[in-house]
C-alpha cells in the first residue's frame, strides 16, 4: 500500500503524523516536530468485570472510540508471543507474558459498541500457520468470548498469505532504517483503524515490549522468516524471525531488500529498528498497553521471569507517547539511550520511532489522563532483583 | 517349557549375558517373572524354574520389527524388536530450531507403536524391545522412563539392560544395584494397577490405514507425530475397519492414497452425515463429493458439507507426516481435546477409559529430567479436564498411594495442580 493522502481523521489522531513525516522532511526534523497525543492511565485491579468500565473511561478521555471506529473495519494486533501452553508457574498466560483474553474481550466489546463494523483479531503465531482461534484455544482461551463480544469479529493469523491473495506493501516514511518498506498480510492494509495491544513487559533483544513493538510480529515469516522463500514468498512460514534478528538472509525476492546490508548484523541494531519502521509504516491508531498484571524480565516465559501486578491500563492515539508512560511504569526512562537500563545492549526503539516522526518519547511534552505514572509504578528491575519467595 | 503363569501377568527381563543362577536372588522382591534367554545354554533354566519364574527362548517369541511381525500367529504375545529408545532429544526440525522464543522438545515414544500393535492383535500382549542405546550414559531416571512410557499404552518393555549396567549390578556395585532397585519399584507400581491395562485408548480422532507397504512410512508418522502434539486417537487398521463402529470420534483421518473400499465409503460416509469429520487425502477425496464448499480456517484444505457433518481434504497431496497431524488437530479444532495441559511440552499425555464407562484414566510421561519451565516453582504442571467427570485422585511413584486431586477456580474455569512428580503421573477420574 502507498499512501499518498492523509485523512482528516489521521491526522487529528495523531498516527497520521507519521505518514505526514513521509511527506515533509527528513528522520531529523521529523525528530524534532515529532507530535504529541494525550495518553489516558487508568488503575484496574483485576481481569474481572471493572476491565471494560475502566477501559471505557480511558476512551472517554481520549475523546471517544466512536469517532475514531464507527462505521470502520478495525484491525487488532494483540500480542501473544511464546509458546501458548507454556505458564509462569500455574499463572494463566495472560496474567504474564500475553494480553489478557479480559481486556481484548472488552476492547472488542467497547469498539463494537462504538459502530466498528468489523473487527479483525490478528497475530501472527510464531512458526504456524494454524488458525489464530486454535492458538488460543491451545492456551485455554475460548475464542467465542471475543466472536460474541460485538457483532462481525473474525481471527486472522498474519504469518502468511491467509485469505488475502496478495501481500500488501507498506513504504517506510524516510525510507526507513532497516528496509525501505515491508510487505504484510493483507489484514494491515484492508481496515481504517489499526489498534495495536501490547503487554506491559521488558524485552530481552529490545529492552522493552509494549505497543510499537507488539507489531514486530506483524511481519511474515514467509517473507521475513528462516523458512521464507528465496525466490517468492513461501505458502507456510516455516521457521522465526531470525533473518530480522540477525540479517543472516534477505526477505523473498518479491520484496524490497534491506538498506544497508552492511549494517550490523546483531538484534539490538536491528530489532529496534525494525520496530520503529513497522510503526511509521502501518500507523496505529490506537495504542494499548495492558498492565494489570505482568511478568518482568523477558517478553517469554522462562526461569527468571517474576510475576507483578501494575494494575495499570495504558492507551492513546499514539503509540511512541503510550509506549513512553508504559516504560516509566516499569521504572524506565523513555529517554535513555543505549547503554542503560533497559536499553542496555540495544538501540532506543522509541527514539528511533521519535525520529520518523511518529511521536514523542518526551513525558514531558505527553499529556497524561487520569491515574498518575507515580502511582502506579513497579520498578521491573528492582522486582527482578530480589530474592525469589519460596 | 509351557507357561504357568497367564500371558497377561508376564513382565519379561532379558537375562543379560554372563549372569550366572547365582544372580536370580537380584530378582527376588521384583514384579520379573519371565526371564527371555538369547541362548538355550545359559544355565538358568531350572533354578529359574524352582524359583517360580517363566523361561523363554528369545526366538520363541518370533521377535520382529514393527513390519515384519506376524499379527495373525496363534501365539498370545508380539513382540516388536527395533523399537526406538524413549527419550528426548534435541529439536532437529525446521530451518532453524535453535533461534526464537518458542519451540518443543523432540521426543521420542513407544507408544504409537503400542497402539498400533494393540490395534493389529486386540486380543494379544505387546512386548516391546526397545534396547539401551549404547552411546549414552543411561541413569535410573532413563531405565524408568523406558517402563513407564511401555507401561503407560498398556504395553510391556522386555527389559534389557545396558552391558556396563549389566556387569554393575552383578559385581555387586551400589549405584547399579540402586538403579536395579529403582526399576523394580517402577515396575511394581504398574503392577499395583494392572487393571488399567485393559482401559481403552480414547481420543477424538481415528487413523485409519493399511500401516504397511508404500502406506507405512507415512501413516505411522502420522501415528507418531500425532501422538507427540498430544492429538489423541484410536488405531484403527484398514482391514478391520469396516467392523469398528467409529463410536466416540468427532474425526476420522484417512492416510492412505487409496480410494476406500464401497464398504467403507458407505461407512465413512454415514459417519459424516452423523456429524463427523472425515479428513481424506486428495486421492481419496472423489469418493465423499459432499454437498457445498464451506469456509476453511485451516490452510490448503478444502472443506464441504456432508450431511451434519463435513469432509476435509489437502488441495496438494499429502507429502509430510508433521503437516498432516498439524493440520488434523486444526480441522478437527483443539477445543475437543479432552485434556487441556499446560507446562507439558515434555510430558507424553495418555487418555484412556474403563471399558465399563465407570472411569477414565490420564496419564502423564515425563520425558524431561531435572526441573525445567515454570520459573521458581520448578516442574509445575496445571490442566484442564475438558468432560464432565467426577473425583480425580493422583498417582504418583513418589506418593505410592493414589490421593485425592482438589479443583483450583482459575478464574471462570476449573484447573487442577499437578504436584511435582519426575517420571510418571496418572489421574485417575471417576465419571
Amino acid at each position: 500500500m502507498t499512501k499518498t493522502s492523509i485523512s482528516r481523521r489521521e491526522l487529528l489522531a495523531g498516527a497520521g503524523w507519521a505518514a505526514a513525516g513521509a511527506v515533509l522532511g527528513s528522520p531529523s526534523r521529523a525528530r524534532a516536530e515529532a507530535p504529541t497525543a494525550p495518553v489516558a492511565l487508568g488503575r484496574c485491579d483485576s481481569y474481572g468485570s471493572e476491565v471494560v468500565p475502566a477501559l471505557n473511561k480511558m476512551f472517554d478521555q481520549l475523546g471517544g472510540l466512536g469517532r475514531l471506529v464507527k462505521g470502520k473495519t478495525v484491525a487488532i494486533k494483540i500480542n501473544l508471543t511464546g509458546n501458548p501452553d507454556d505458564r509462569l508457574g500455574y499463572l494463566p498466560i495472560g496474567q504474564t507474558a500475553w494480553v489478557h483474553p479480559a481486556v481484548i474481550g472488552a476492547t472488542v466489546h467497547l469498539l463494537g459498541q462504538a459502530g466498528a463494523t468489523r473487527i479483525r483479531l490478528l497475530e501472527s503465531p510464531w512458526k504456524s500457520a494454524e488458525p489464530l482461534e486454535e492458538y488460543m484455544i491451545l492456551a485455554g482461551w475460548d475464542p467465542r468470548e471475543f466472536s460474541t463480544a460485538a457483532p462481525r469479529v473474525e481471527f486472522e493469523n498474519t504469518n502468511f498469505l491467509g485469505r488475502g491473495k496478495e501481500y500488501a506493501r507498506f513504504p517506510v516514511p524516510h525510507g526507513g532504517h532497516l528496509f525501505p518498506a515491508y510487505d504484510l498480510n493483507h489484514s494491515y492494509r484492508d481496515c481504517d483503524v489499526f489498534v495495536s495491544i501490547g503487554k506491559l513487559k521488558e524485552h530481552l533483544t529490545a529492552g522493552v515490549t509494549m505497543s510499537a513493538k507488539n507489531c514486530f510480529g506483524i511481519t511474515p515469516c514467509t517473507i521475513y522468516g528462516d523458512g521464507a522463500g528465496v525466490d517468492e514468498p513461501g505458502l507456510l512460514p516455516l521457521g522465526g524471525r531470525m533473518p530480522i534478528h540477525s540479517g543472516n538472509r534477505q526477505p523473498s525476492k518479491t520484496s524490497l531488500p534491506e538498506k544497508d546490508p552492511k549494517s550490523p548484523r546483531e538484534g539490538g541494531y536491528r530489532v529496534p529498528r525494525a520496530v520503529a519502521d513497522l510503526v511509521a509504516a502501518r500507523p496505529i491508531h490506537l495504542a494499548m498497553i495492558d498492565g494489570i498484571e505482568s511478568m518482568t524480565h523477558a517478553e517469554t516465559i522462562g526461569p527468571r521471569n517474576k510475576h507483578v501486578t501494575p494494575h495499570a491500563l495504558v492507551a492513546g492515539l499514539n503509540a511512541v507517547c503510550v509506549d513512553a508512560v508504559g516504560a516509566a511504569l516499569m521504572g524506565f526512562d523513555a529517554m535513555a539511550d543505549r547503554g542503560k537500563a533497559p536499553f542496555e545492549t540495544c538501540d532506543n526503539t522509541l527514539r528511533l520511532a521519535e525520529e520518523l516522526g511518529v511521536g514523542t518519547r518526551d513525558l514531558k511534552r505527553i499529556e497524561v489522563i487520569g491515574e498518575k505514572i507515580s502511582s502506579l509504578v513497579v520498578d521491573y528491575r528492582k522486582v527482578g532483583a530480589a530474592p525469589a519467595k519460596a | 517349557m509351557a507357561s504357568e503363569i497367564a500371558p497377561n501377568r508376564l513382565v519379561p527381563f532379558r537375562w543379560p549375558a554372563g549372569w550366572t543362577p547365582d544372580h536370580l536372588k537380584l530378582l527376588a522382591g521384583s514384579p520379573i517373572n519371565c526371564l527371555l534367554i538369547n541362548d538355550p545354554g545359559q544355565s538358568i533354566d531350572a533354578a529359574a524354574r524352582a524359583a517360580g519364574l517363566e523361561v523363554r527362548e528369545w526366538s520363541s517369541l518370533s521377535p520382529a520389527p514393527l513390519a515384519k511381525v506376524r499379527w495373525d500367529g496363534s501365539a498370545p504375545i508380539v513382540a516388536v524388536t527395533e523399537v526406538a529408545w524413549p527419550q528426548i532429544k534435541p529439536m532437529e526440525r525446521g530451518a532453524n530450531a535453535e533461534a526464537g522464543p518458542t519451540g518443543v522438545p523432540w521426543i521420542d515414544s513407544t507408544s504409537w507403536v503400542a497402539r498400533l500393535a494393540a490395534s493389529r492383535a486386540p486380543s494379544k500382549q505387546v512386548w516391546l524391545g526397545c534396547d539401551p542405546p549404547g552411546d549414552q550414559v543411561l541413569t535410573a531416571r532413563a531405565y524408568r522412563l523406558a517402563i513407564a512410557d511401555c507401561a503407560a499404552t498398556g504395553a510391556r518393555w522386555m527389559i534389557s539392560l545396558d552391558p556396563k549396567l549389566a556387569a554393575g549390578i552383578a559385581a555387586g556395585n551400589a549405584e547399579a544395584l540402586a538403579t536395579w532397585q529403582q526399576m523394580s519399584d517402577t515396575l511394581a507400581f504398574f503392577e499395583k494397577r494392572a487393571a488399567w491395562r485393559s482401559y481403552r485408548q480414547r481420543g477424538p480422532l481415528g487413523v485409519i490405514s493399511t500401516f504397511a507397504g508404500d502406506n507405512e512410512f507415512m501413516s505411522t508418522e502420522v501415528l507418531n507425530l500425532a501422538a507427540r502434539r498430544n492429538l489423541l486417537y484410536r488405531v484403527i487398521d484398514r482391514s478391520v475397519a469396516g467392523s469398528d463402529d467409529l463410536g466416540g470420534l468427532r474425526a476420522v483421518l484417512w492416510v492412505d492414497p487409496e480410494k476406500p473400499s464401497a464398504t467403507l465409503t458407505t461407512k465413512l460416509s454415514a459417519f459424516a452425515r452423523g456429524g463427523g469429520l472425515l479428513i481424506v487425502s486428495r486421492a481419496a477425496a472423489a469418493a465423499f463429493p459432499g454437498e457445498r464448499n464451506l469456509d476453511c480456517a485451516v490452510a490448503g484444505y478444502d472443506l464441504r458439507a456432508f450431511g451434519k457433518g463435513g469432509v476435509a481434504s489437502p488441495q496438494r497431496d499429502w507429502d509430510d507426516p508433521y503437516f498432516v497431524a498439524l493440520d488434523s488437530h486444526n480441522l478437527i479444532s483443539r477445543r475437543y481435546d479432552p485434556v487441556r495441559v499446560f507446562n507439558g511440552s515434555s510430558l507424553w499425555v495418555h487418555y484412556s477409559a474403563d471399558p465399563r464407562g465407570t472411569a477414565s484414566l490420564i496419564q502423564f510421561v515425563e520425558f524431561a529430567g531435572g526441573r525445567r519451565g515454570g520459573g521458581v516453582s520448578g516442574s509445575v504442571v496445571s490442566l484442564r479436564i475438558q468432560y464432565p467427570h467426577g473425583a480425580v485422585q493422583i498417582h504418583t511413584m513418589e506418593s505410592g498411594t493414589a490421593r485425592p486431586l482438589e479443583p483450583v477456580r482459575v478464574g471462570k474455569d476449573v484447573e487442577y495442580h499437578l504436584p511435582s512428580f519426575s517420571v510418571y503421573a496418572a489421574l485417575e477420574v471417576t465419571a
